[in-house]
């Protein structure tokens, strides 16, 4: 029951995907599989060998997940009658589909990005600094910088993939707020 | 009726740092099944029987039976002879003898069987010995598509 659930609910996301992008291209269903690889790396030790398929089918399973866990709290907010997803639709979601060892991880690392964005802020006035201070300041980047860095030497169509991922008109509706 | 929804600034940073997660998550366990059997290359079935064995991973199982259709197919040697071998053992049990074995290849459910029950088979001699003819076999399958 909660599997189909979430099959219509992903559905459901992925027809609204379709209508903005007048149809899915092969590239745009998956994440890239280059930063695919590279996070799949960090997992074992140096010595460690992965097959490209091996790398392939992780690439699909996900773009699964992603489906999967939006699609739980999609659902859970279209019964609430509330238009917006937010952090804790999200959270709520993953501790509903098993994924509750995810949570804390996830709760520390919003507050630290929460702590990030309040600095980023208070540089509103000097966005020159604010741009060099973003890229080396802070110890790392953000792993959504990270991907959108690591999308500026590929085509245009990386960037829209990963908007259309994560929704990409919402998104940016989102990031404009 | 459907109605468009939004979602609020923090779901991409969010759901980037639970991919990682994830990614990270079933990958480490991945290479904990192929170290296990002795392989130095994670492989597709590596990825499958961790889905298989976990119960949180369960909704990914409709995704990877076609997948391991498709990795039969790839020149992987060494390591395609000792996973054939494994589906060997699997299809020995049910006394179907090398007959049996290129249906249940068709049958996705079936393979979603044997991917369950190749985690039983842990005889490597016994494994070594039948990956030959197997391996004829499944040039064969290749042949057919």
């Amino acid at each position: 029951m909660a599997e189909s659930d979430n099959e219509s609910g992903g559905h459901t996301g992925n027809a609204s995907g379709s209508n903005e992008l007048s149809g899915c291209r092969e590239q745009d269903r998956f994440l890239p599989i280059a930063n695919v690889s590279r996070i799949m790396k960090k997992a074992l030790p140096a010595n460690a060998k992965i097959s490209k398929e091996a790398k392939e089918t992780v690439q699909e399973c996900v773009s699964e997940f992603i489906s999967f866990i939006t699609g739980e709290a999609s659902d859970k907010c279209q019964k609430e009658k509330r238009k917006t997803i937010n952090g804790d639709d999200l959270l709520w979601a993953m501790t509903t589909l098993g994924f509750e060892d995810y949570v804390d991880p996830l709760k520390i690392y919003l507050h630290k990005y929460r702590e990030m964005e309040g600095e980023k802020t208070a540089m509103m006035g000097r966005p020159h600094e604010r741009d060099e201070g973003y890229g080396h300041g802070h110890g790392h980047a953000t792993p959504m910088m990270t991907m959108m860095m690591g999308h500026q030497p590929q085509h245009q169509h990386q960037h829209q993939h990963q908007g259309h991922v994560y929704g990409s008109g919402s998104a940016s509706s989102a990031r404009t707020r | 009726m459907f109605t468009k929804q939004m979602i609020s600034s923090e779901i991409p940073m969010l759901m980037s740092k639970a991919c990682e997660i994830f990614i990270q998550e079933l990958t480490f366990r991945a290479w904990m099944h192929a170290e296990k059997n002795n392989k130095s290359i994670v492989q597709p079935c590596d990825v499958a029987k961790v889905i298989m064995q976990t119960d949180t991973m369960n909704f990914l199982t409709e995704i990877i039976p076609n997948n391991l259709g498709d990795f039969s197919v790839f020149d992987a040697k060494e390591e395609n002879i000792a996973n054939i071998a494994e589906e060997n053992e699997v299809s020995l049990s049910f006394t179907a003898g090398f007959m049996g074995n290129p249906m249940m290849k068709m049958d996705s459910e079936e393979n979603a069987g044997n991917i369950v029950e190749g985690n039983q088979a842990t005889l490597p001699y016994t494994s070594g010995f039948m990956g030959n003819p197997m391996n004829m076999m499944n040039m064969d399958n290749v042949r057919m598509k």
